[in-house]
Protein backbone atom coordinates (compact mmCIF):
# COMPACT_ATOMS: atom_id res chain seq x y z
CA UNK A 1 0.00 0.00 0.00
CA UNK A 2 2.71 2.21 0.87
CA UNK A 3 4.60 1.64 -2.79
CA UNK A 4 1.10 3.84 -4.04
CA UNK A 5 1.45 6.23 -1.91
CA UNK A 6 5.02 7.23 -2.75
CA UNK A 7 3.78 6.95 -6.42
CA UNK A 8 1.51 9.47 -5.56
CA UNK A 9 3.63 11.59 -3.55
CA UNK A 10 5.94 12.07 -6.23
CA UNK A 11 3.18 12.69 -9.02
CA UNK A 12 2.36 15.23 -6.89
CA UNK A 13 5.54 16.90 -6.25
CA UNK A 14 6.20 16.35 -10.53
CA UNK A 15 3.00 18.33 -11.46
CA UNK A 16 4.28 20.84 -8.23
CA UNK A 17 7.56 21.61 -9.69
CA UNK A 18 6.41 22.84 -13.07
CA UNK A 19 3.47 24.39 -12.01
CA UNK A 20 5.74 26.52 -9.19
CA UNK A 21 8.05 27.53 -11.81
CA UNK A 22 5.06 28.73 -13.77
CA UNK A 23 3.93 30.58 -11.18
CA UNK A 24 7.20 32.36 -9.95
CA UNK A 25 7.80 33.05 -13.59
CA UNK A 26 3.95 34.66 -13.84
CA UNK A 27 4.99 37.07 -11.38
CA UNK A 28 8.68 37.89 -12.51
CA UNK A 29 7.80 38.54 -15.80
CA UNK A 30 6.80 41.63 -17.94
CA UNK A 31 4.36 42.19 -20.49
CA UNK A 32 4.41 44.25 -23.25
CA UNK A 33 1.87 43.66 -25.63
CA UNK A 34 2.85 44.27 -29.35
CA UNK A 35 1.29 44.24 -32.54
CA UNK A 36 3.09 41.26 -34.59
CA UNK A 37 4.55 39.86 -31.70
CA UNK A 38 2.36 37.06 -31.80
CA UNK A 39 2.18 35.66 -34.44
CA UNK A 40 3.14 32.29 -34.86
CA UNK A 41 6.75 31.77 -36.47
CA UNK A 42 6.62 30.80 -40.11
CA UNK A 43 10.64 31.59 -41.05
CA UNK A 44 9.96 35.48 -40.61
CA UNK A 45 7.42 35.63 -43.52
CA UNK A 46 3.54 36.15 -42.39
CA UNK A 47 1.94 32.97 -41.99
CA UNK A 48 -0.21 31.45 -44.56
CA UNK A 49 -3.93 30.02 -43.50
CA UNK A 50 -3.63 27.80 -39.81
CA UNK A 51 -3.13 24.70 -39.10
CA UNK A 52 -6.40 23.27 -38.47
CA UNK A 53 -6.66 21.70 -42.03
CA UNK A 54 -6.84 18.54 -42.82
CA UNK A 55 -3.24 16.72 -43.53
CA UNK A 56 -2.40 13.10 -44.41
CA UNK A 57 -1.74 10.65 -41.37
CA UNK A 58 0.62 8.83 -43.32
CA UNK A 59 1.05 6.25 -40.40
CA UNK A 60 -2.25 5.60 -39.85
CA UNK A 61 -2.33 1.79 -40.63
CA UNK A 62 0.92 1.81 -39.21
CA UNK A 63 -1.08 3.01 -35.85
CA UNK A 64 -3.54 0.18 -36.60
CA UNK A 65 -1.29 -1.96 -36.55
CA UNK A 66 0.61 -0.60 -33.25
CA UNK A 67 -2.59 -1.30 -31.24
CA UNK A 68 -2.24 -4.91 -32.17
CA UNK A 69 1.07 -5.15 -31.06
CA UNK A 70 0.48 -3.51 -28.38
CA UNK A 71 -2.03 -5.79 -26.60
CA UNK A 72 0.05 -8.79 -27.85
CA UNK A 73 3.51 -7.08 -25.82
CA UNK A 74 0.93 -7.08 -22.99
CA UNK A 75 -0.51 -10.14 -23.48
CA UNK A 76 2.83 -11.59 -23.65
CA UNK A 77 3.88 -10.13 -19.97
CA UNK A 78 2.40 -12.50 -17.58
CA UNK A 79 3.77 -15.64 -19.60
CA UNK A 80 7.85 -13.81 -19.82
CA UNK A 81 6.75 -13.33 -15.75
CA UNK A 82 6.28 -16.98 -15.41
CA UNK A 83 8.30 -18.74 -17.92
CA UNK A 84 11.96 -19.15 -15.56
CA UNK A 85 9.89 -19.77 -12.40
CA UNK A 86 7.47 -22.72 -14.20
CA UNK A 87 10.35 -24.11 -15.87
CA UNK A 88 12.28 -24.84 -12.81
CA UNK A 89 9.49 -25.92 -11.39
CA UNK A 90 9.83 -29.07 -13.55
CA UNK A 91 7.40 -28.36 -16.77
CA UNK A 92 8.80 -29.15 -19.72
CA UNK A 93 9.92 -26.49 -21.99
CA UNK A 94 8.21 -27.04 -25.47
CA UNK A 95 5.01 -26.93 -23.68
CA UNK A 96 5.71 -23.23 -22.31
CA UNK A 97 7.16 -22.29 -25.38
CA UNK A 98 4.51 -23.34 -28.54
CA UNK A 99 1.49 -21.53 -27.22
CA UNK A 100 3.72 -18.10 -27.42
CA UNK A 101 5.08 -19.00 -30.84
CA UNK A 102 1.70 -19.61 -32.13
CA UNK A 103 0.86 -16.73 -30.84
CA UNK A 104 3.56 -14.60 -32.10
CA UNK A 105 3.65 -16.52 -35.19
CA UNK A 106 -0.14 -15.56 -35.88
CA UNK A 107 1.02 -11.27 -35.71
CA UNK A 108 3.93 -11.86 -37.79
CA UNK A 109 1.83 -13.35 -40.43
CA UNK A 110 0.17 -10.01 -40.41
CA UNK A 111 2.80 -7.98 -40.40
CA UNK A 112 4.40 -9.90 -43.37
CA UNK A 113 1.19 -9.14 -45.23
CA UNK A 114 1.08 -5.86 -44.27
CA UNK A 115 5.16 -5.17 -45.26
CA UNK A 116 3.96 -7.22 -48.76
CA UNK A 117 0.58 -4.42 -49.23
CA UNK A 118 2.91 -1.53 -48.20
CA UNK A 119 1.44 -0.53 -45.02
CA UNK A 120 4.53 -0.19 -43.18
CA UNK A 121 5.64 2.47 -45.93
CA UNK A 122 6.15 6.19 -45.89
CA UNK A 123 3.12 6.84 -47.91
CA UNK A 124 3.65 9.53 -50.95
CA UNK A 125 0.43 12.15 -50.97
CA UNK A 126 -1.00 11.63 -54.29
CA UNK A 127 -0.67 15.75 -54.70
CA UNK A 128 3.19 15.01 -54.04
CA UNK A 129 3.42 12.52 -56.38
CA UNK A 130 1.37 14.78 -59.23
CA UNK A 131 3.77 17.21 -58.75
CA UNK A 132 6.78 15.07 -58.73
CA UNK A 133 5.44 13.89 -62.00
CA UNK A 134 4.98 17.21 -63.73
CA UNK A 135 8.34 18.27 -62.42
CA UNK A 136 9.84 15.40 -64.17
CA UNK A 137 8.08 16.25 -67.46
CA UNK A 138 9.79 19.32 -67.41
CA UNK B 1 15.88 -14.67 -4.64
CA UNK B 2 17.92 -12.43 -3.02
CA UNK B 3 17.46 -11.60 0.59
CA UNK B 4 15.35 -9.53 2.48
CA UNK B 5 13.74 -6.75 0.58
CA UNK B 6 15.83 -3.32 1.37
CA UNK B 7 14.11 -0.91 2.93
CA UNK B 8 12.36 1.88 0.58
CA UNK B 9 13.07 5.60 1.42
CA UNK B 10 9.84 6.57 3.04
CA UNK B 11 9.83 3.79 4.99
CA UNK B 12 13.39 4.59 5.91
CA UNK B 13 11.90 8.24 6.98
CA UNK B 14 9.16 6.84 9.06
CA UNK B 15 11.39 4.90 10.90
CA UNK B 16 13.84 7.22 11.78
CA UNK B 17 11.30 9.94 12.43
CA UNK B 18 8.72 8.05 14.33
CA UNK B 19 6.03 9.23 11.74
CA UNK B 20 2.60 7.50 13.09
CA UNK B 21 -0.50 5.94 11.02
CA UNK B 22 -1.63 6.60 7.09
CA UNK B 23 -1.07 10.27 7.99
CA UNK B 24 2.86 9.91 9.03
CA UNK B 25 3.25 7.43 5.48
CA UNK B 26 1.81 10.18 3.56
CA UNK B 27 4.37 12.63 4.99
CA UNK B 28 7.29 10.58 5.06
CA UNK B 29 6.24 10.14 1.29
CA UNK B 30 5.89 13.56 0.44
CA UNK B 31 9.58 14.39 1.59
CA UNK B 32 11.49 11.46 0.14
CA UNK B 33 9.23 12.10 -3.00
CA UNK B 34 10.54 16.00 -2.56
CA UNK B 35 14.26 14.70 -2.35
CA UNK B 36 14.02 12.41 -4.92
CA UNK B 37 12.55 14.98 -7.35
CA UNK B 38 15.32 17.61 -6.64
CA UNK B 39 17.81 15.28 -7.24
CA UNK B 40 16.84 14.89 -10.35
CA UNK B 41 16.20 18.19 -10.92
CA UNK B 42 19.87 19.41 -9.72
CA UNK B 43 20.92 16.65 -12.51
CA UNK B 44 19.21 18.41 -15.28
CA UNK B 45 20.42 21.59 -13.86
CA UNK B 46 23.90 20.88 -14.40
CA UNK B 47 23.55 19.23 -17.28
CA UNK B 48 21.16 21.67 -19.68
CA UNK B 49 22.79 24.90 -19.35
CA UNK B 50 26.33 23.92 -18.52
CA UNK B 51 27.19 20.28 -19.27
CA UNK B 52 25.70 19.76 -22.37
CA UNK B 53 27.29 23.22 -23.99
CA UNK B 54 30.47 22.14 -22.71
CA UNK B 55 30.77 19.07 -24.41
CA UNK B 56 29.05 20.10 -27.62
CA UNK B 57 31.91 22.47 -27.22
CA UNK B 58 34.48 19.91 -26.44
CA UNK B 59 33.45 18.39 -29.99
CA UNK B 60 33.77 21.03 -31.94
CA UNK B 61 36.82 22.30 -30.70
CA UNK B 62 35.57 25.76 -28.67
CA UNK B 63 35.42 26.73 -25.07
CA UNK B 64 32.11 27.57 -24.25
CA UNK B 65 30.34 28.73 -20.93
CA UNK B 66 33.77 29.94 -18.75
CA UNK B 67 33.21 33.88 -17.76
CA UNK B 68 30.31 33.41 -15.00
CA UNK B 69 32.22 31.61 -12.15
CA UNK B 70 34.91 28.86 -12.02
CA UNK B 71 34.50 26.61 -15.25
CA UNK B 72 31.55 28.84 -16.30
CA UNK B 73 29.30 26.90 -13.49
CA UNK B 74 27.79 29.77 -12.18
CA UNK B 75 25.98 29.95 -15.63
CA UNK B 76 23.29 27.77 -14.10
CA UNK B 77 21.46 30.27 -11.77
CA UNK B 78 21.86 32.83 -14.36
CA UNK B 79 20.00 30.65 -16.77
CA UNK B 80 17.40 30.13 -14.04
CA UNK B 81 17.10 33.24 -13.70
CA UNK B 82 17.31 34.50 -16.96
CA UNK B 83 14.52 31.88 -18.59
CA UNK B 84 11.93 32.50 -16.02
CA UNK B 85 12.02 36.09 -16.00
CA UNK B 86 11.51 36.17 -19.83
CA UNK B 87 8.27 37.54 -21.26
CA UNK B 88 5.48 35.18 -22.09
CA UNK B 89 4.53 35.28 -25.70
CA UNK B 90 1.33 33.70 -26.75
CA UNK B 91 0.97 33.19 -30.19
CA UNK B 92 -2.57 34.10 -32.07
CA UNK B 93 -4.90 30.94 -32.18
CA UNK B 94 -3.17 28.56 -29.77
CA UNK B 95 -5.39 25.84 -28.35
CA UNK B 96 -5.21 27.50 -24.89
CA UNK B 97 -5.58 25.00 -22.06
CA UNK B 98 -3.86 22.23 -24.06
CA UNK B 99 -1.17 24.82 -25.27
CA UNK B 100 -0.77 25.50 -20.72
CA UNK B 101 -0.80 21.57 -20.16
CA UNK B 102 2.00 20.43 -22.39
CA UNK B 103 4.59 21.74 -20.76
CA UNK B 104 3.31 20.60 -17.39
CA UNK B 105 2.95 17.00 -18.85
CA UNK B 106 6.57 16.08 -20.22
CA UNK B 107 8.60 16.63 -16.73
CA UNK B 108 5.91 15.41 -14.72
CA UNK B 109 5.41 12.10 -16.33
CA UNK B 110 9.26 11.68 -16.75
CA UNK B 111 9.93 12.42 -12.93
CA UNK B 112 6.86 10.10 -11.91
CA UNK B 113 9.28 6.96 -13.53
CA UNK B 114 11.65 7.70 -11.22
CA UNK B 115 9.16 6.61 -8.58
CA UNK B 116 9.98 2.81 -9.04
CA UNK B 117 13.38 3.48 -10.25
CA UNK B 118 15.89 1.50 -7.29
CA UNK B 119 18.23 4.57 -7.70
CA UNK B 120 20.90 2.22 -4.66
CA UNK B 121 22.14 3.44 -0.86
CA UNK B 122 24.06 6.41 0.10
CA UNK B 123 24.83 5.62 3.78
CA UNK B 124 21.71 4.23 5.77
CA UNK B 125 19.78 5.85 3.03
CA UNK B 126 18.17 3.29 -0.06
CA UNK B 127 17.20 6.36 -2.90
CA UNK B 128 14.31 3.76 -3.59
CA UNK B 129 10.57 5.76 -3.44
CA UNK B 130 8.54 2.56 -4.32
CA UNK B 131 9.01 -1.36 -5.00
CA UNK B 132 5.45 -2.59 -6.77
CA UNK B 133 5.67 -5.85 -8.23
CA UNK B 134 4.72 -4.25 -11.35
CA UNK B 135 7.26 -1.86 -11.11
CA UNK B 136 9.11 -2.81 -14.48
CA UNK B 137 5.62 -2.93 -16.81
CA UNK B 138 4.82 0.83 -15.22
CA UNK B 139 8.14 2.54 -15.65
CA UNK B 140 7.51 2.38 -19.37
CA UNK B 141 4.10 3.59 -19.09
CA UNK B 142 5.09 6.72 -17.57
CA UNK B 143 7.62 6.95 -19.87
CA UNK B 144 5.61 7.04 -22.99
CA UNK B 145 3.27 9.60 -21.39
CA UNK B 146 5.76 12.19 -22.55
CA UNK B 147 4.54 11.61 -26.24
CA UNK B 148 1.46 12.89 -25.52
CA UNK B 149 2.59 15.75 -23.91
CA UNK B 150 4.20 16.39 -27.60
CA UNK B 151 1.76 16.16 -29.41
CA UNK B 152 -0.55 17.94 -27.44
CA UNK B 153 1.74 20.98 -27.63
CA UNK B 154 2.49 20.13 -31.88
CA UNK B 155 -1.60 20.26 -32.17
CA UNK B 156 -2.21 23.30 -29.83
CA UNK B 157 0.92 25.79 -31.12
CA UNK B 158 -1.28 26.91 -34.42
CA UNK B 159 2.40 26.42 -35.85
CA UNK B 160 2.85 23.89 -39.06
CA UNK B 161 6.41 23.28 -37.90
CA UNK B 162 4.84 22.49 -34.63
CA UNK B 163 2.25 20.30 -36.04
CA UNK B 164 4.80 18.51 -38.29
CA UNK B 165 7.07 18.05 -34.74
CA UNK B 166 3.79 16.37 -33.22
CA UNK B 167 3.11 14.14 -35.75
CA UNK B 168 6.65 13.00 -36.28
CA UNK B 169 6.51 12.66 -32.27
CA UNK B 170 3.68 9.79 -32.61
CA UNK B 171 5.54 8.19 -35.76
CA UNK B 172 8.62 7.64 -33.51
CA UNK B 173 6.74 6.30 -30.78
CA UNK B 174 4.57 4.26 -32.45
CA UNK B 175 7.53 2.58 -34.37
CA UNK B 176 9.68 2.23 -31.13
CA UNK B 177 7.70 1.45 -28.38
CA UNK B 178 7.15 -2.56 -29.24
CA UNK B 179 10.64 -2.94 -30.04
CA UNK B 180 11.97 -1.56 -26.78
CA UNK B 181 9.11 -3.56 -24.58
CA UNK B 182 9.61 -6.71 -26.51
CA UNK B 183 13.59 -6.41 -25.84
CA UNK B 184 12.58 -5.55 -22.25
CA UNK B 185 10.08 -8.48 -21.53
CA UNK B 186 13.74 -11.03 -22.92
CA UNK B 187 15.40 -9.27 -19.70
CA UNK B 188 12.24 -10.82 -17.77
CA UNK B 189 12.35 -13.73 -18.81
CA UNK B 190 16.00 -14.72 -17.15
CA UNK B 191 14.72 -12.77 -14.23
CA UNK B 192 10.82 -14.05 -13.28
CA UNK B 193 10.08 -10.83 -11.80
CA UNK B 194 8.74 -7.49 -12.94
CA UNK B 195 9.38 -5.88 -9.65
CA UNK B 196 12.39 -3.52 -9.82
CA UNK B 197 14.59 -4.94 -7.10
CA UNK B 198 14.28 -8.72 -8.13
CA UNK B 199 15.54 -7.70 -11.04
CA UNK B 200 18.29 -5.86 -9.79
CA UNK B 201 18.84 -8.25 -7.58
CA UNK B 202 18.76 -11.06 -10.42
CA UNK B 203 21.87 -9.23 -11.50
CA UNK B 204 24.51 -9.22 -8.93
CA UNK B 205 25.65 -13.05 -9.34
CA UNK B 206 29.03 -13.38 -10.90
CA UNK B 207 28.63 -14.63 -14.47
CA UNK B 208 32.47 -15.75 -15.22
CA UNK B 209 35.80 -14.93 -13.22
CA UNK B 210 38.78 -13.96 -15.74
CA UNK B 211 41.72 -13.59 -14.58
CA UNK B 212 40.50 -13.66 -10.76
CA UNK B 213 38.52 -10.16 -12.00
CA UNK B 214 34.86 -11.19 -11.47
CA UNK B 215 32.77 -10.01 -14.32
CA UNK B 216 28.91 -9.82 -12.49
CA UNK B 217 25.69 -10.77 -14.47
CA UNK B 218 24.64 -7.99 -16.35
CA UNK B 219 22.31 -8.65 -18.52
CA UNK B 220 24.52 -6.34 -21.10
CA UNK B 221 27.18 -9.22 -20.53
CA UNK B 222 24.61 -12.16 -20.28
CA UNK B 223 22.69 -10.51 -23.72
CA UNK B 224 24.89 -7.96 -25.38
CA UNK B 225 22.62 -8.40 -28.60
CA UNK B 226 19.25 -7.10 -26.27
CA UNK B 227 21.07 -4.56 -25.37
CA UNK B 228 22.10 -2.98 -28.52
CA UNK B 229 18.32 -3.24 -29.39
CA UNK B 230 17.46 -1.61 -26.22
CA UNK B 231 19.83 1.16 -26.22
CA UNK B 232 18.66 1.90 -29.56
CA UNK B 233 15.08 2.19 -29.35
CA UNK B 234 15.68 3.95 -25.89
CA UNK B 235 17.53 6.36 -27.74
CA UNK B 236 14.25 7.18 -30.42
CA UNK B 237 12.03 6.51 -27.19
CA UNK B 238 13.35 9.70 -25.59
CA UNK B 239 13.54 11.83 -29.23
CA UNK B 240 17.58 12.07 -28.88
CA UNK B 241 19.94 11.62 -32.40
CA UNK B 242 20.09 9.80 -34.02
CA UNK B 243 16.70 10.33 -33.50
CA UNK B 244 15.16 13.26 -32.59
CA UNK B 245 13.10 13.99 -35.53
CA UNK B 246 10.20 15.42 -33.65
CA UNK B 247 12.57 18.41 -32.81
CA UNK B 248 14.71 18.84 -35.85
CA UNK B 249 16.28 21.98 -35.40
CA UNK B 250 17.46 22.05 -39.48
CA UNK B 251 14.25 20.87 -40.74
CA UNK B 252 11.46 22.17 -38.96
CA UNK B 253 12.97 25.17 -36.51
CA UNK B 254 12.33 23.83 -33.13
CA UNK B 255 9.24 21.17 -33.86
CA UNK B 256 6.66 20.83 -31.05
CA UNK B 257 8.24 23.51 -28.81
CA UNK B 258 8.55 26.40 -31.80
CA UNK B 259 6.05 28.56 -30.17
CA UNK B 260 7.14 28.30 -26.55
CA UNK B 261 8.89 31.02 -24.73
CA UNK B 262 9.66 31.74 -21.12
CA UNK B 263 8.68 29.10 -18.31
CA UNK B 264 6.71 26.87 -20.37
CA UNK B 265 10.37 26.63 -23.02
CA UNK B 266 11.77 25.81 -19.57
CA UNK B 267 9.60 23.57 -18.29
CA UNK B 268 9.95 21.37 -22.28
CA UNK B 269 14.01 22.03 -22.12
CA UNK B 270 13.91 20.25 -18.52
CA UNK B 271 11.29 17.56 -19.23
CA UNK B 272 13.56 16.17 -22.38
CA UNK B 273 16.54 16.20 -19.96
CA UNK B 274 14.68 14.50 -17.24
CA UNK B 275 13.28 11.91 -19.63
CA UNK B 276 16.99 11.13 -20.85
CA UNK B 277 18.28 10.85 -17.21
CA UNK B 278 14.62 8.35 -16.75
CA UNK B 279 16.05 6.37 -20.25
CA UNK B 280 19.71 6.15 -18.32
CA UNK B 281 18.48 4.66 -15.05
CA UNK B 282 15.75 2.61 -16.98
CA UNK B 283 18.90 1.32 -18.77
CA UNK B 284 21.20 1.21 -16.10
CA UNK B 285 18.65 -0.79 -14.61
CA UNK B 286 17.58 -3.29 -16.55
CA UNK B 287 21.05 -4.37 -18.42
CA UNK B 288 23.38 -2.51 -16.32
CA UNK B 289 23.01 -4.03 -13.07
CA UNK B 290 21.39 -1.11 -11.02
CA UNK B 291 23.34 0.11 -8.34
CA UNK B 292 25.90 -2.60 -8.18
CA UNK B 293 29.14 -1.28 -8.24
CA UNK B 294 33.05 -2.26 -6.96
CA UNK B 295 32.99 -1.44 -3.31
CA UNK B 296 30.23 -1.78 -0.34
CA UNK B 297 26.97 -1.31 -1.29
CA UNK B 298 26.43 1.63 0.59
CA UNK B 299 27.62 3.50 -1.97
CA UNK B 300 25.42 2.09 -4.90
CA UNK B 301 23.70 5.52 -5.27
CA UNK B 302 27.78 7.20 -6.50
CA UNK B 303 27.65 4.02 -8.98
CA UNK B 304 24.11 4.67 -10.42
CA UNK B 305 25.08 7.71 -10.81
CA UNK B 306 27.82 7.24 -12.91
CA UNK B 307 25.65 4.79 -15.20
CA UNK B 308 23.21 7.72 -15.68
CA UNK B 309 25.52 10.27 -16.68
CA UNK B 310 27.14 7.88 -18.76
CA UNK B 311 24.51 7.49 -20.80
CA UNK B 312 23.57 10.98 -20.96
CA UNK B 313 27.15 11.37 -22.19
CA UNK B 314 26.24 8.61 -24.93
CA UNK B 315 23.24 10.64 -26.37
CA UNK B 316 25.38 13.64 -25.92
CA UNK B 317 28.49 11.84 -28.06
CA UNK B 318 25.39 10.88 -30.59
CA UNK B 319 24.33 14.22 -30.84
CA UNK B 320 27.47 15.40 -31.80
CA UNK B 321 28.57 12.19 -34.04
CA UNK B 322 25.45 10.92 -36.19
CA UNK B 323 23.07 12.07 -38.52
CA UNK B 324 19.46 12.29 -38.07
CA UNK B 325 17.58 9.50 -40.19
CA UNK B 326 14.70 10.93 -42.38
CA UNK B 327 11.46 10.09 -40.78
CA UNK B 328 10.25 7.13 -43.65
CA UNK B 329 13.55 5.35 -42.95
CA UNK B 330 12.65 5.36 -39.12
CA UNK B 331 9.32 4.26 -39.69
CA UNK B 332 11.66 1.30 -42.00
CA UNK B 333 14.14 0.77 -39.17
CA UNK B 334 11.43 0.31 -36.44
CA UNK B 335 8.62 -1.91 -38.27
CA UNK B 336 11.22 -4.12 -40.57
CA UNK B 337 14.18 -4.32 -39.25
CA UNK B 338 13.83 -3.89 -34.71
CA UNK B 339 10.67 -5.11 -34.18
CA UNK B 340 11.12 -8.66 -36.43
CA UNK B 341 14.92 -8.39 -34.63
CA UNK B 342 13.21 -7.83 -30.87
CA UNK B 343 11.17 -11.04 -31.39
CA UNK B 344 13.78 -13.22 -32.71
CA UNK B 345 15.58 -11.88 -29.37
CA UNK B 346 12.20 -12.77 -27.15
CA UNK B 347 12.70 -16.41 -28.71
CA UNK B 348 16.16 -17.09 -28.62
CA UNK B 349 16.11 -15.44 -25.03
CA UNK B 350 13.39 -18.19 -24.52
CA UNK B 351 15.09 -21.04 -25.78
CA UNK B 352 18.34 -20.37 -24.27
CA UNK B 353 16.66 -19.81 -20.52
CA UNK B 354 15.09 -22.69 -21.35
CA UNK B 355 18.13 -25.16 -22.00
CA UNK B 356 19.92 -23.45 -18.89
CA UNK B 357 17.41 -23.23 -16.40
Amino acid sequence: MSDWIAIGALAAVGLLIPIGMMTVSALLRPSVPETGKSTTYESGETPTGGTKIRFNIQYYMVALLFVVFDIETVLLFPWAVIYRPAIQAGVPMTALLWPMLAFVGILAIGLVWAWRSGAISWARSPRATSRKTERDLN
Amino acid sequence: MGTAPAQLFPEFLVETFGLPGVLGEVVAALIAAAVVGNIVLAFTGVAGPWAKRKITAAFTDRIAVNRVGPFGLLIIPASAVQLLAKELIVPEGVDRPAWDIAPVILPASALLGFSVIPMGRLGPINFHLADPEVGFALVFAFASIASVSLVMAGYASNNKYSLLGGLRAVAQNLAYEIPLIVTAMSVVLFAGTLQMSGIVSAQTTTLVTIAGFDIPAWYAFVNPFAFVLFLTANMAEIGRNPFDIPEAPTEIVAGYQTEYSSAYFVLFYLGEFVHIFLGGAILAVTFLGGASGPGPESIGFIWFVVKIWGFFLFTQWARSALPRVRIDQLIEIGWKGMLVLSFANLVLTAVIVGVIA
